[in-house]
């Protein structure tokens, strides 16, 4: 299939998936594992995700760590899992947009994911009436329900046949039209007929009725329908009227276990209710303190159940929306003889703790509380208490008694005071992405790639966050050397059984000399030694049992363990310049060219072999393997000269400096390391090249193991300086550490299982490393190398993910950032929607105190706790205040480099809320630099056409001081209509207000306007500008082009697209075009037509373009598409950068989930065409895992054009031997050109 | 005329099978309601777009969620009275 698109490809690649989880659930999936030994089933945007919660012993540690990940390409709405009697591992069940019920295993010898089943029961797409938006299993594992919003359930019994195979039914309905779902549970009812309870509204007579008064007769009914097993068949059982507030239900532990039932959560109050029982009804407790609303209602978010099978006990954890977490208990009532009965007598709800508000609430029998937060860090909590001792903050008991249980009934509304973590202790954060509001890639440092910039979060948990491709590490021990620059290090062991290191030798070719430090409780200079200190050393080796040598340019050093001292003296006239040595073999390259070989007998004596063959050039680096395990002798040396080449030598005994094989280079090596790793594909051990050259490139090819040939070559640019390659140890893996102007680990990834290459990042220091060798101690384990002119020891505490993060706190969710034209400072707007602002707190704050901080202390309450926390941090824990209607914001300028904190913070009042930022530099003004912010006033999103204030806008005008880090405010400008958009325009500030497009310049007391034009239909939401053109972005209807007529002052509107798009961010790729992203989560790229472009630019107004007439109520001309692609995740910065050193400009965009990714220019059409084809048969090949149609999915709103998925050519990376041959054999390549290919696509310009 | 009792019937059987399915005196009412109705199913089963409006709105997700599943009840108000 031929790719006939003429214009320019794309290749669509993400780089960090999204964080943002939509489901998450408690599972047993991996076979032989303890019961108690839960796992995590998550969905996070596209992807399904096992995870594990790994604890060290004694519990010091514990991260969770993910099993398994899969892009699903669909769009997954929910996970649940359940056990079907009989099977050893839970069956995990998807829902998603494929209109496809997902049974899915995990399946342990290949560490994915296998499909078990995959029934259709509608169309695909999220549609009204189509089930997968809520999914509810049968406790006892028989059958699931999938419900729609409206209308539609089905129903499938599932079971286990003789064989141990998993059947599925055919799908059975229970449909009712008319009736809106609001939420799905499954009751426990033991091994009775299983029932799923629904919470229904029923339209029709609210349609019907054009008084209104049925509308407001509307009921909430609780449904229970009932899963015949006996025949086969579906029945609404039973249905009663509930408080019509309800937007949550779950099923109560039933048979032996309890009582069965649903608890019912609704705003402000939690019921019981049942069809057997008598319904109960609990208030839920509401905040207390002087900054809260005593009238606010709280409804119910989250919930978890514990449940003790042996012991017949449970409890539920409810989370409300200020994310405080509840206790809820259910106590039974006794019968005459004191006997527990099953009808529940009461509810009791107990303040357990504040959690971040979660997405689902996952309670994990080994003792610990996930949260998969809907916004920011999912974590992991350890529970240090169950708080079952009613004594223990006995203000924080409510029970039910005394409470109707009639919805209409009043009652006294309860309080609490919330407060820091008292029953759990934090354990693990995950580090997650979302909501990204807007990033920007910059390069603020001066490192050779640029670094990205973002604002993430909401409320006060919002970071500014500085992200860099690279693993972090820790720094343990950090010491100076001295001015002498050391260039090279050794770690020694003494013995060769010894587990811990204990020399160090570090060289200096500059001041030629060794220094020896002992390695012990301390790392000290050991005096006592007999290495040789007044010659540089060129390597140094542990070899035999316990000869250690050094070898330096005069000659090879050996300390028998009998501390006899033998000395080889480099032949006259020539020196060592490169030497490598395992523990049995040792290699020499002399300054006349030639090699000279030892081998170590048992007696650790280094015995030479006489011949010496001289290379095509001088030696420049040389390396023979470690010996392998078991083995005496490693099988190949590599030899690089300074002819650009590398020769592969055999060393083995029989066949000693036997040439094997050559390579050619495109620079003079100045390091090799052959060092076995793990194949990944076939899981045996190999060896591998890995080659440094001068060039800063870095290669690493495979050896073969028999005939010496090489093969399989990776190349990839590290940096400006020239590579040099350490060994080193990583998580149990062999690994190498390739210095270049900055450190690069390469691993085998846990997850992928690919050879990765990630940076390393050290943490606030100089990023060069001069060597590393690994470094274990009795005390610690880690790696030691030379920074400068230091001796760092430092470790590297995970290789999972591939991003470090440096964070700095905001106040407010953050809208926009801006960054000053030269000094390393952003301004970062943040506004937080039903909030109080800081002046209403202090105003409503008690008035006794007299300093703000003591204010804010008792605001929050700390002066009830004894151990006083810091009142920000509680403030912090707890949330900001709540308030409909109001709104808190402020401005702060982040130096995230130096201070790594706000410089200065700008608190707005009267409602405002700060919603966009540019700076300007104002030609009025001799371009001095001022902060222009857009703001809106009594903004109510999401309500339409109520009465009271209409929103306003106002632009405030800061100057910035003292290189941009302080801000002297100016003046305000008030406009009609909040400002979305602001952008600096020729020394002067363009506004989109509402569909207006103005120019401004600076005033003394306002902004003076200059020019305007209504330009767009709706709302101006986004601005960039190339010369005198503006691309104006609208809220709904796509972009439009603006030319700008300096001369006549005018502003016209040229180009506009056909489609809309509910733009979110642009850029402009070139002066032509717009890439850009909308709400539905599409990115595309348009281009403005030849002709149009050209008229707009046409000199004066005389021109064609002011008098062309308007083509179908819009701009005369329409805008071609170029490319579009679904991406789910809503783009919220689309920007055209360089990612990596030296690499091409891509289309780098962010999404709001937390998804990083960008689209690459194809270079050549071969590659088009190669990996259009891969890209058909890996469609065919691996089809997505829950069953939607990739072409399909890409093509959710727009058939996707112009784009590759490279996410899916990537997936052929992980697939086995036999379908790799398959669509290698159909693309008519080999197996490993397809994966060099699709490999090297991503390197060449990204991570 | 059996052709066109199959076509009643057809009709009739995809009305029932499908919402919105509409008849030839269909009212605007009817038609914007429906289409409303499609919209807030879409913006609560698309997470992403539900998490967008909720950070926009300055709530939680299950509030939006409820406030779309809310709409959907009499997404245009009620219907205009009919002149008999």
């Amino acid at each position: 299939m031929a790719n006939i698109q003429q214009t320019q490809a794309f290749y669509s690649l993400t780089l960090e998936s999204s964080s943002a989880p939509t489901a998450a659930v408690t599972c047993n999936a991996i076979p032989g594992l303890k019961n108690q030994d839960q796992q995590i089933f998550e969905a996070r945007g596209q992807r399904l995700y096992l995870h594990r919660i790994i604890e060290s012993e004694g519990r010091t540690e514990v991260k969770v760590s993910t099993v398994v990940e899969q892009d699903a390409f669909g769009i997954i709405r929910g996970v649940t899992a359940f056990r079907i009697p009989g099977t050893p591992t839970d069956q995990l069940i998807v829902s998603s947009d494929s209109g496809r019920l997902t049974m899915l295993n995990y399946d342990h010898a290949k560490n994915s994911f296998k499909r078990v089943h995959l029934e259709t029961f509608g169309k695909s797409g999220v549609r009204r009436t189509v089930p997968g938006q809520y999914l509810a299993s049968d406790p006892r594992g028989r059958c699931c329900m999938l419900a729609s919003a409206e209308k539609n359930k089905v129903v499938y019994i599932v079971n286990r046949n003789s064989e141990g195979a998993i059947m599925i039914s055919s799908p059975h309905e229970a449909n009712q039209w008319a009736s809106l779902c609001f939420a799905v549970c499954a009751l426990d009812t033991g091994w009775e007929h299983p029932i799923f309870a629904a919470l229904e509204v029923n339209y029709t007579d609210s349609e019907g009725d054009p008084s209104g008064d049925m509308y407001e007769q509307r009921e909430k009914l609780l449904v229970y329908y009932t899963v015949d097993l006996g025949l086969n068949h579906v029945v609404r059982s039973w249905s009663d009227s509930v408080d019509y507030t309800a937007n949550m239900i779950f099923g109560v532990p039933g048979g032996q276990d309890g009582p069965s039932g649903v608890i019912v959560c609704c705003e402000d109050r939690i019921y019981y209710r049942h069809d057997k029982s008598n319904p109960l009804c609990i208030p839920i407790p509401r905040r207390r303190g002087p900054t809260e609303d005593p009238n606010r209602k709280r409804c119910i978010i989250s919930h978890c159940l514990h449940l003790s099978k042996a012991r017949h006990e449970f409890f539920f954890l409810v989370q409300t929306e200020d994310g405080d977490v509840f206790k809820l208990n259910l106590e039974m009532g006794e019968d005459a003889q004191g006997r527990k009965t099953a009808q529940p007598e009461r509810m009791t709800l107990k303040y357990y703790e504040t959690f971040p508000i979660a997405k689902q609430m996952l309670l994990i029998r080994k003792g610990y509380i996930y949260i998969a937060a809907e916004n920011g860090n999912s974590k992991l909590y350890h529970v240090n208490d169950l708080a079952e001792d009613p004594e223990v903050e006995p203000e924080n008991n409510f029970s039910s008694d005394d409470v109707s249980a009639d919805p209409a009934a009043d009652y006294t509304p309860t309080y609490f005071q919330p407060r820091g973590l008292t029953f759990t202790s934090l354990a693990h954060d995950v580090a997650s992405q979302h909501p990204l509001m807007r990033t920007k890639v910059d390069n603020l440092t001066g490192e050779d790639a640029p670094q990205i910039y973002a604002i993430q979060g909401t409320g006060n948990r919002s970071v500014f966050k500085t992200i860099r491709h690279g693993l972090e590490t820790q720094e343990i021990v950090s010491s100076p050397l001295g001015n002498v620059p050391f260039d090279n290090l050794w770690s020694l062991r003494h013995r060769s059984s010894d587990e811990f290191h204990s020399y160090l030798l570090l060289s200096s070719s500059y001041g030629d000399k060794t220094i020896v430090l002992s390695i012990g409780d301390e790392v000290e200079t050991a005096e006592d030694t007999t290495f040789l200190t007044n010659r540089a050393t060129v390597t140094a080796q542990q070899m035999g049992d316990a000869t250690l040598v050094q070898v330096h340019a005069r000659g090879v050093h050996s300390i028998l363990e009998s501390g006899a001292i033998n000395e080889w003296p480099a032949p006259a006239h020539r020196t060592i310049v490169a030497a490598s040595a395992n523990s049995r073999q040792l290699l020499l390259g002399l300054s006349s060219s030639e090699l000279a070989f030892f081998f170590m007998g048992d007696d650790g004596v280094l015995n030479q072999l006489e011949e010496m063959p001289e290379m095509s050039g001088k030696v420049t680096a040389l390396s023979v393997g470690a010996t392998p395990r078991g083995q005496q002798q490693a099988k190949f040396a590599v030899v690089g000269c300074d002819d650009c080449t590398i020769r592969v030598l055999s060393i083995e005994l029989d066949s000693p400096l036997e040439p094997k094989s050559v390579q050619a280079l495109s620079a003079i090596p100045t390091s090799i390391e052959v060092v076995s790793q793990v194949d990944p594909a076939s899981g045996t051990a190999v060896s591998y090249v890995h080659i440094g050259l001068q060039s800063g490139l870095y290669l690493r090819a495979l050896i073969d193991e028999v005939t010496g040939e090489l093969g399989e070559v990776r190349t990839k640019f590290l940096g400006a300086r020239a590579t040099r390659l350490f060994p080193v140890d990583v998580a149990e893996q062999e690994a190498v550490l390739a210095c270049s102007s900055r450190p690069w680990l390469g691993y085998n990834h846990p997850q992928s299982g690919l050879h990765t290459l990630t940076p390393l990042v050290i943490a606030g220091g100089q990023q060069e490393l001069e060597a590393a060798r690994p470094f274990a101690s009795e005390h610690l384990k880690g790696l030691c190398a030379i920074q400068g002119q230091n001796l760092l020891i430092f470790g590297i505490p995970s290789i999972e993910g591939r991003l470090s993060r440096e964070e700095v706190g905001l106040r407010y969710t953050p809208r926009g950032m801006a960054r000053h034209p030269w000094a390393p400072v952003w301004y970062v707007v943040q506004s937080e929607g039903n909030a109080l602002s800081q002046a209403t707190k202090q105003g409503l704050l008690p008035s006794s105190s007299t300093t703000a901080a003591a204010a804010a202390a008792d605001g929050d309450g700390t002066a009830m706790d004894e151990d006083s926390a810091d009142p920000e941090e509680l403030e912090k824990h707890l949330g900001l205040s709540r308030a409909p209607g109001h709104w808190a914001s402020c401005i702060q300028a982040i130096d995230p480099i130096d201070r790594k904190a706000a410089t200065s913070t700008v608190e707005l009042e009267d409602n405002e809320a700060a919603l966009c930022v540019a700076v300007v530099a104002f030609e009025s003004r001799n371009w001095e630099v001022y902060l222009a912010v857009g703001t809106g006033q009594h903004l109510r999103p999401g309500v339409v056409g109520t009465t009271g204030a209409e929103p306003k806008g106002f632009v405030h005008i800061y100057k910035l001081v003292e290189e941009g880090r302080g801000m002297e405010f100016v003046h305000k400008t008030p406009f009609d209509a909040p400002i979305y958009a602001i952008m600096p325009f020729h020394g002067r500030l363009a506004v989109g207000v509402g569909n207006e497009l103005f120019v401004y310049d600076l005033g003394i007391k306002a902004l003076l306007r200059k020019s305007r034009g209504t330009v767009v239909p709706n709302m101006i939401t986004s601005l960039e500008s190339q010369g005198n053109r503006i691309i104006c972005g609208d809220v709904s209807e796509s972009v439009t082009y603006v030319v700008y007529k300096p001369k006549h002052n005018r502003m016209i509107g040229f180009v506009d697209d056909t489609i809309q798009r509910w733009t979110t961010a642009t850029t402009m790729v070139d002066y032509e075009t717009v890439a850009g992203g909308d709400k539905f989560g599409n990115l595309w790229v348009v281009r403005c037509p030849e002709q149009a472009s050209k008229e707009s630019d046409e000199e004066g107004i005389g021109g064609y373009i002011v008098n062309e007439r308007s083509y179908l109520n819009g701009a005369p001309y329409r805008l071609e598409l170029r490319s579009h692609f679904f991406t789910q995740d809503i783009p919220m910065s689309v920007q055209r950068t360089a990612l990596v050193a030296g690499g091409q400009e891509v289309l780098f965009w962010a999404g709001l989930q937390g998804t990083l990714g960008m689209l690459a220019p194809f270079v050549s059409r071969e590659d088009v065409e190669f990996f259009g084809q891969l890209e058909s048969q890996m469609r065919a090949e691996d089809a997505p895992l829950a069953g939607r149609d990739h072409l399909m999915y890409r093509g959710y709103y727009v058939p996707v054009k112009g784009v590759i998925d490279g996410d899916l050519c990537e997936r052929f990376l992980r697939l086995g031997v036999d379908q790799k041959r398959k669509i290698a054999a159909e693309v008519e390549r080999e197996v490993r050109e397809i994966e060099r290919k699709v490999q090297e696509m991503r390197t060449r310009v990204a991570f | 005329m059996a052709d066109k009792l199959r076509t009643q019937q057809q009709l009739e059987a995809l009305q029932n099978k499908y919402i919105g399915t509409g008849h030839a005196d269909t009212t605007k009412h009817e038609w914007t309601s429906n289409i409303a109705r499609d919209s807030y199913a879409s913006f609560q089963g698309h997470p992403p777009l539900l998490h967008y409006m909720s950070v926009g709105m300055g709530q939680g997700m299950e509030r939006t969620r409820m406030h779309c599943m809310e709409s959907m009840v009499l997404p245009c108000g009620p219907a205009p009275q009919t002149e008999e």
